[in-house]
């Protein structure tokens, strides 16, 4: 009893005394070091390593100005105040990742390196429930598959809590000894990095569960809506396109929700830093979340859009309703649903896994949905009651959060049409943490090496064929615990090529790099990151728009597939040039910025159709210009914004360049992107293809045999992307290499002496 | 004839997804337009809400069409 007693006397002259030099100091100091000795003084499941005190800086025009440090290694937390003009040169959120890993990281980083960046960060328009679709933030990080800097995009609350608890920005560094969990409180002023709590083998496994007992462990027993958590399962362990998840407690559901940052194995950076969770609270109040600078503008601005969303979306794709599975109906009708590898683009199963399906017999139905608050848009559609009937949780009921188009089309890649497999797909993705793309690309992958030959069952272990759900489920399960053939195929398209062409080559007596001669032609990656859903071959804009794409051939950077291919509106090579120069910047933009584009992009204004070019949806990016101009005080128009925008995707273009994935051979996309690889491909659709090579074909003749037909027809397309790349290149300021020339990054301000030397090395 | 492709919402409340319109000498896209309307009332076809393409092409409200030709009945679908 003394001994308590007097342990709380000193506590509380502690106390005292540390919030007397708290009061004193303008935002944080590391006023101790805080061991707890006795399980008394811990969180219950929670041994607090190392923690500061700090006052939460307040939002102004968006931004904080402060980025919270955490390094892992040295178990140091701080927080880094930024200039003001910082924001200025970087904006975002995605800049401030890029510059962040431009100049803490070097050539040799890769993602398991100490110095390796894990950034979170939202944007200065992030944040806002009087405007739709704030709830975005970016993970930016050295990607495991690629190599070089991936942003991966993702909704749900932390972005907002995060910028609402002080920072702009979180970037942690260093690798830890043990599994641990940072937690982030705004509202008692800590930043705490803590031993990971161990709950039981089924939970600690686990992204969702995890994040759940996270959640309600620092929240005593109870979810909110002023905390949210990021998390990563042991699928992010074992493979390389980990994601991370975002967690959220959705009052109107009742219960935690789960978004994703699906793309470039974040989640897998994040567990190689043996870091388990992140948990930012803040109970501020949301509206006007960003202090703006002109709050009538913001409010008359978001009023507009979500006019336009009220009146136009269910006349329109009607995502408010279906979310994206609206898509799938409509790239099947056009053969850009993509099954068995990409080989084909439609299949007559698919209205098994069309939007009405999912409404009509699993989504809940009367709820608004939606990532964040103000978003009357809410496409993020999810399933309440799922009885799992397959795996190690089979028998359990859960949630689904989703499907989206990508993870359906993911499935149909596999050759599976069966929805209700989609939602177990789903949900073990999202528990296991993995990338239902990257997964669902990569069984495609390897499913055509058995059909092929190049791999036996034998070297599988199993019958992985297209179509086989027993089979992929199998897979899936591998690839999360990291057992059996799922070691393999958690590296993905451009390792596992890799590995089938020195087994063959081995087996047949070949050389090993022209078996991946052939593998390259139908291995769907670009850079090392698998293709997103959309089959390519008959649109050329699209081609471009994934070979052209930094991060690796994923559609946020550029979607101009239906307007090239089914429109018609880019005819010309001229004209797709334009559009892979102007989309790629202001798709960007949102990105940078804490905003979803889906408002903007899906949701076509009335008042465009009286425009010069009505796919720009100018009249709804003019409430998007008021909206910043609101918000953070500035004066920008529709060209500053693009400007902002090219100045990040050239730093972007500068890391790839220093990570040896920036120039034209990068660029190079996979013959089945461009054109039917192998003659069943050409003969599902002859008559479209000898229809096509007599339009095209020039003064070349049209030859009789299947064989020479194909073959005039992949020249063809090979030569259009080349002629692509250059008058692309040309649009973009770089050399015919895809490099920046020297006065293109000088005329963005990003032409320092690292940059010089970069740029000299590739002979500029 | 011509065939009228319907996709999406439209689908949904007309309840197939091609209708057959017959077409003469002068009839026109905005004229395919009208059948659906009155063929489903229910169907909501305001001209901003939707692309109409012939045959794979944008096409305008006053474009002639012919025998054989397909008519598309699209949203707008910029992809995000």
């Amino acid at each position: 009893m003394l001994e308590t007693g007097l342990h709380v006397a000193f506590d509380d002259c502690y106390n005292f005394v540390e919030a007397l030099i708290y009061s004193l100091v303008p935002d944080n100091i590391p006023v101790r070091k805080r061991v707890y000795s006795t399980e008394e003084e811990n969180t219950q499941y929670m041994k607090i390593l190392a923690e500061i005190r700090y006052r939460p800086a307040g939002v102004v025009g968006g931004y904080t100005d402060r980025i919270l440090r955490v390094d892992l290694s040295t178990q140091e937390i701080s927080i880094q105040k930024l200039p003001p003009d910082f924001k200025h040169m970087y904006t975002g959120g995605r800049g401030y990742a890029l510059k962040l890993i431009w100049d803490e990281t070097g050539r040799d980083t890769r993602h398991d390196s100490p110095e390796n960046l894990l950034v979170m960060a939202s944007g200065p328009l992030g944040n806002e429930p009087g405007f739709p679709g704030t709830g975005k933030f970016i993970v930016g990080s050295i990607s495991p598959l690629t190599d070089t800097f991936i942003d991966s995009n993702v909704g749900g609350h932390f972005g907002p809590l995060l910028k609402l608890a002080g920072f702009d920005a979180l970037a942690v560094s260093g690798i830890f000894g043990e599994d641990a969990v940072v937690l982030i409180d705004g509202d008692n002023g800590t930043i705490s990095i803590a031993a990971a709590p161990v709950y039981d083998e089924k939970t600690d496994k686990g992204a969702l569960s995890f994040g759940a007992r996270l959640l309600q462990d620092v929240n005593s027993g109870e979810y909110s809506d002023s905390l949210a958590a990021v998390v990563a399962g042991e699928g992010a362990v074992n493979s390389r396109f980990g994601i991370v998840n975002s967690l959220y407690y959705d009052r109107r559901r009742q219960r935690l929700r789960a978004k994703q940052a699906g793309r470039g194995g974040t989640g897998t950076v994040m567990r190689t830093k043996k870091l388990r969770g992140i948990v930012v609270k803040s109970g501020l109040p949301r509206a006007n979340g960003n202090n703006a600078v002109d709050k009538k503008l913001v409010r008359q601005a978001g009023a507009s859009l979500q006019k336009v969303i009220t009146h136009c979306d269910h006349l329109q794709l009607n995502l408010s309703a279906w979310g994206t599975t609206g898509l799938s109906e409509y790239m099947n009708r056009f053969h850009i649903f993509p099954v068995n590898n990409y080989q084909f683009g439609q299949s007559p199963e698919a209205p098994k896994l069309f939007a009405s399906v999912f409404l009509n017999e699993y989504f809940s139905k009367n709820l608004p949905d939606g990532c964040y608050y103000g978003c009357n848009l809410a496409c993020s559609k999810g399933v309440e009651t799922v009885v799992l009937t397959r795996g190690p949780m089979k028998g359990m009921t859960v949630s689904v959060d989703g499907p989206e188009y990508e993870t359906v089309a993911a499935v149909s890649n596999m050759g599976i049409f069966d929805p209700r497999f989609v939602l177990e797909y789903n949900w073990y993705c999202d528990e296991y943490s993995l990338d239902t793309i990257s997964t669902g690309v990569t069984g495609g992958f390897f499913m055509e090496c058995v059909e092929r030959g190049f791999l036996t069952h034998e070297d599988i272990g199993y019958a992985l064929e297209f179509g086989n759900i027993d089979a992929v489920d199998r897979m899936l399960h591998e690839i999360g615990r990291g057992e059996g053939f799922g070691r393999i195929a958690g590296q993905g398209v451009a390792r596992g090529k890799r590995w089938v062409a020195e087994k063959y080559a081995a087996r047949k007596g070949l050389d090993a790099d022209e078996v991946m001669t052939e593998l390259n032609k139908f291995g769907m990656e670009v850079k090392g990151l698998e293709f997103s859903m959309y089959v390519t071959r008959e649109s050329l804009a699209q081609q471009g728009g994934y070979g052209f794409s930094l991060k690796g051939p994923q559609h946020d950077e550029t979607w101009l597939i239906f307007i090239d291919q089914v429109h018609r509106e880019i005819p010309s090579l001229e004209d797709k040039a334009n559009a892979l120069k102007w989309f790629p910047l202001i798709r960007t933009w949102f990105n940078a910025t804490g905003l979803c584009k889906l408002p903007w992009i899906d949701v076509r204004n009335p008042e465009a159709a009286g425009t010069p070019e009505p796919v720009k949806n100018t009249p709804t990016l003019a409430y998007y210009i008021d909206y910043l101009n609101g918000t953070t005080g500035s004066r920008k128009d529709l060209q500053d914004i693009l400007d902002d925008s090219e100045r990040l995707q050239l730093l972007q273009k500068l890391i790839n360049l220093r990570q040896g994935k920036g120039t034209r051979e990068n660029d190079r996309i996979p013959l089945r992107a461009m054109s039917p690889v192998f003659p069943h491909e050409y003969q599902v659709r002859a008559e479209y293809y000898d229809t096509w090579l007599k339009d095209n074909a020039g003064d070349r003749a049209v030859p009789a045999s299947p064989e020479e037909k194909l073959k005039l027809l992949q020249e063809e397309r090979e030569q259009a992307y080349q002629k692509l790349c250059d008058i692309v290149y040309d649009k973009k300021g770089y050399n015919s290499q895809g490099v920046p020339k020297r006065e293109t990054v000088t005329k963005f301000g990003l032409l320092d002496e690292k940059a010089g030397r970069l740029l000299k090395e590739y002979g500029e | 004839m011509v065939t009228i492709e319907l996709f999406g919402i439209h689908r949904e409340i007309a309840g197939i997804d091609k209708i057959k319109l017959p077409v003469g000498e002068k009839t026109l896209v905005s004229d395919a337009l009208d059948y659906v309307r009155k063929k489903f009332p229910a169907i909501s076809l305001k001209e901003y809400s939707v692309l109409i393409t012939v045959n794979h092409e944008v096409a305008s409200p006053d474009r002639p069409l012919k025998a054989d030709d397909t008519v598309c009945i699209l949203p707008h679908i910029g992809g995000g």
